[in-house]
């Protein structure tokens, strides 16, 4: 079988699984190794302190030993040997759409993003493998003082800043995989807003692997400075091949006094990625952040978006959905360390296990000592559609004050008969009827997304029903 | 292999394991080496009696025995191979005939003695036997140990207490309970004893209509650390269960309540849930809650689990003082009822009086 019908066979409903021919300028042999991280850093023209941080990083993940929980033994068959950590396919970023490649360009114009921006995007930074292809935003924002640019640029262009933020929220040496791509992060994004501008319309950006046993490792870092707020989207897809690639990225969030920062997730990898993501914020007095999550794609997700409440009166919101269907494993859920007062937060979880997925609800909720008067409620809740699907729920919660008013609630139950009898008899057939209840099940997330972003997710989430009854 | 042994060249647990997490393995040991297994470890006096002093009915009966036992359905390896090595001496079994009824409570009086005393009770319940237990431990010993095994037999009822009066020390329990078809189970724990608690739990229902109901009254005060680990299993359709742990956390007391719920594949029907409470009494008081749910059956009526933590209703404080009762009296009141709603749900009139008598003291304390 030739490796293109062999794709093709592999993709099946998964509309963004087809592949481009690699056209790579600069591409690093698979393994990973001191030299490795050093040619990135050297490649990139970073500063040293850069490339130290690198270096310990790379010492450290070389050290660590793998998470002993989750899905253990997914994890123990990446092969860190068999990845690609720097693939670069366009000379330089374009600002307009011309300058991007025409392969790389076709690749996005299937994929919608063109036509996204012109309608509702403030802003729209796209990834490649591991770099940054095309950038671009609104005239006005950068007018009003926005910073929105691709990490490797922010670098360059505004070292101070990203010397004093980067790995402030998220060291390298909090996980394993915070450390693999502090050691070889490329791309992503960095974001600043001065004090007291508002960003109306959301910001983008997406990430796209095209080649085979591909790691793509992003950074992000967004600043709210005192008052302000900002609406960031990313969306990510990647090829159906037969074996896997691995995408590591790290998301770290400032909100500042009075500021907030809503980051909304579509992550629809296909399903031989790897997508092991750590994700957190720190909310200073009165600010709000929020996390919304969607998880449709990947073979193993781990993903905790986390929040900080560090400053008093600081809110968390967290609203995370999962698809786990065939072969799927969504390990997902949300983190929040309440340490000062009269903080709260409010975690929704919602999973879908079929056709053999297992979808995972992993939370840590957390009042301190000292922070008085915090409130915070975690809802969970999961469908299991078939006989060979599983779902399960690990939430911890440590409540060290006696004034805080904590509530967890979890619930696991199958479609109801009479829900699907109920809209049959109004003349849907099953899997439309499937498809309705299911839409409704995620609508609290639905609702949180741009409308573009919904309409495609209800679209979706509509096609994975298909077949699912009897 | 002799448990000796099996403990001394098993791989000690380290935090990262969920059991062990907030109370590691050397806290729980009597003498916190945990290479070592204890050559002084005493028998404690167990002596069988109903609650109200009246004659013991026919067909129940404890007997010392010291054979060997079946493994636990669902075995911790540590915890199991450690208790067996310092229970070698101390293995009593309770045996209760099949159709055996009783409606007064029957006690097992446990009198610790010694630095550390350990002892292993064999529960044998026949099919269709009807009863209430108590079994209760005082005295004053640094370290007890307590495993509780056994079956309850086919279409048996029975609710079953475990109250903990020790004054001090540490107390290391574990439980394992298989439940078979259409046996009712009711397991309650009242604790308000023991500087460190650690106790690990398991119920397994294994055959179809069994029912499980594990209520907990937990005071926390001064201190202490009282770790209580539940694992309940539904390996057979038509299962049943319920958890409801109420905790009163006073002082600079930590107290922490972690469940595992298990459905497994082919538990058509399976119905589980499990809430854990906390009242917080005291801003050095501390409560951890970890319920958690595996589900791989996806035909359950339902599966559920909750928690949650706060202070005394402020609005409920209100009105008792709005009915003359002072601001302790009120919090004692509040306490006490919340303590009582599980409490009341693990027998009879004739055992909760008995229960309410057992904890009045260490209530009083608490709203102080």
């Amino acid at each position: 079988m030739s490796e293109g019908s062999e794709a093709r066979d592999a993709v099946g409903d998964y509309k963004a699984g087809w592949h481009d021919p690699e056209n790579s300028t600069i591409r690093f042999d698979f393994g990973l190794s001191e030299k490795v991280v050093r040619d990135i850093s050297q490649i990139k023209n970073e500063p040293e302190w850069m490339t130290e941080i690198r270096v310990k990083a790379y010492r450290h993940f070389v050290e660590r030993p793998m998470p002993t929980w989750g899905n253990t033994e997914e994890l123990m068959e990446i092969d860190f040997d068999k990845v690609c950590y720097f693939l670069k396919s366009s000379e330089g970023i374009g600002s307009s759409w011309d300058d991007v490649p025409e392969d790389i360009r076709n690749t996005f114009d299937r994929l919608g993003i063109p036509e996204a921006e012109q309608k509702w995007l403030s802003g729209v930074t796209t990834q490649y493998e591991s770099e940054t292809v095309y950038h671009s935003i609104r005239e006005d924002l950068e007018k009003q003082g926005v910073i929105f640019l691709d990490m490797d640029s922010g670098l360059r262009e505004h070292e101070d800043i990203v010397k004093k933020y980067f790995g402030s929220v998220i060291p390298y040496s909090d996980n394993k995989f915070s450390a693999l791509n502090t050691a070889v992060w490329s791309g992503g994004s960095f974001i600043y807003v001065p004090k007291g501008v508002h960003v109306e319309m959301p910001v983008q950006a997406y990430f796209r692997i095209n080649a085979k046993n591909m790691g793509q490792f992003e950074r992000t870092l967004i600043i709210a400075d005192e008052g302000s707020s900002i609406h960031y989207v990313e969306g990510c897809t990647a090829p159906t091949y037969s074996t896997d690639s691995l995408h590591s990225a790290v998301v770290e969030l400032l909100a500042l006094p009075g500021a907030h920062i809503r980051y909304t997730t579509v992550q629809n990898w296909s399903n031989n990625v790897y997508n092991l993501v750590t994700k957190r914020g720190v909310a200073h007095e009165n600010a709000k952040i929020e996390w919304v999550d969607g998880n449709i794609g990947s073979k193993l997700t781990m993903k905790y978006p986390a929040v900080i409440l560090k400053g008093e009166g600081s809110h968390a919101e967290v609203i995370s959905v999962a698809y786990a269907g065939s072969g799927q494993h969504q390990d997902a859920g949300a983190k929040v360390h309440h340490m000062a007062s009269n903080t709260t937060s409010n975690i929704l979880s919602k999973s879908i296990s079929k056709d053999g997925g297992r979808g995972s609800y992993r939370g840590m909720a957390k009042v301190m000592p000292k922070a008085e008067n915090c409130r915070m409620n975690i809802v969970c809740d999961a469908l299991i559609l078939d006989e060979e699907s599983r779902t399960d729920t690990y939430p911890t919660m440590e409540i060290a004050n006696s004034t805080a008013h904590c509530e967890h609630e979890a619930s696991v139950s199958k479609v109801g008969d009479e829900q699907l009898f109920y809209l049959m008899s109004r003349g849907h057939t099953e899997a439309e009827a499937l498809g309705m209840i299911v839409n409704g099940f995620f609508e609290p997330f639905t609702r949180e997304l741009p409308m573009e972003y919904a309409v495609e997710l209800n679209k979706l989430m509509s096609l994975e029903m298909e077949g699912s009854i009897g | 292999m002799n448990p000796d042994s099996v403990y001394l060249s098993s791989e000690m647990p380290d935090r990262a394991d969920h059991l062990w997490r907030y109370t590691p393995w050397r806290k729980a040991h009597p003498t916190g080496n945990v290479r070592e297994i204890p050559d002084a470890v005493s028998t404690p006096k167990i002596v069988l009696k109903t609650i109200d002093g009246s004659s013991l009915p026919e067909g129940i009966s404890l007997v010392h025995e010291q054979t060997e036992f079946d493994d636990l359905p669902n075995e911790e390896i540590i915890t199991k191979s450690f208790l067996q090595s310092v229970t070698k001496n101390s293995k009593f079994t309770l045996s209760v005939i099949p159709k055996f009824k009783s409606t007064t409570p029957i006690v097992v009086d446990i009198q610790t003695e010694g630095n550390y005393c350990a002892t292993h009770l064999c529960l044998e319940i026949g099919r269709l036997a009807e009863f209430e237990l108590v079994t209760v431990i005082r005295g004053e010993c640094k370290w007890f140990g307590m495993m509780r095994t056994g079956s309850t037999g086919e279409g048996s009822v029975c609710n079953d207490v475990f109250v903990n009066k020790l004054s001090k020390g540490v107390t290391l329990r574990v439980e394992s309970i298989s439940i078979p078809r259409d046996s009712q189970f009711k397991s309650g724990t009242v604790s308000s004893g023991s500087t460190l608690t650690k106790a690990d739990l398991r119920y397994r229902m294994f055959g179809p209509g069994g029912s499980l109901n594990v209520l907990g009254s937990i005071l926390s005060a001064g201190e202490m650390s009282l770790d209580h680990h539940i694992e309940i299993y539904h390996d057979s359709p038509e299962t049943f269960s319920r958890l409801d742990w109420n905790t009163a956390c006073g002082g600079s007391s930590k107290a922490v309540g972690t469940g595992m719920l298990r459905v497994s594949k082919g538990s058509a029907g399976a119905d589980a849930a499990q809430l854990f409470s906390n009242l917080l009494l005291s801003s050095d008081a501390q409560a951890d809650s970890i319920p958690e749910l595996e589900v791989s059956e996806h035909d359950v009526v339902g599966c559920g689990h909750g928690t949650a933590s706060g202070p005394v209703d402020e609005n409920q404080m209100f009105y008792l003082g709005s009915r003359g009762m002072s601001p302790s009296e009120s919090k004692s009141t509040l306490i006490a009822a919340f303590l009582n709603s599980t409490l009341s749900e693990m027998g009879g009139d004739l055992m909760h009086g008995w229960l309410i008598s057992e904890l009045e003291d260490d209530l009083n304390e608490l709203g102080d």
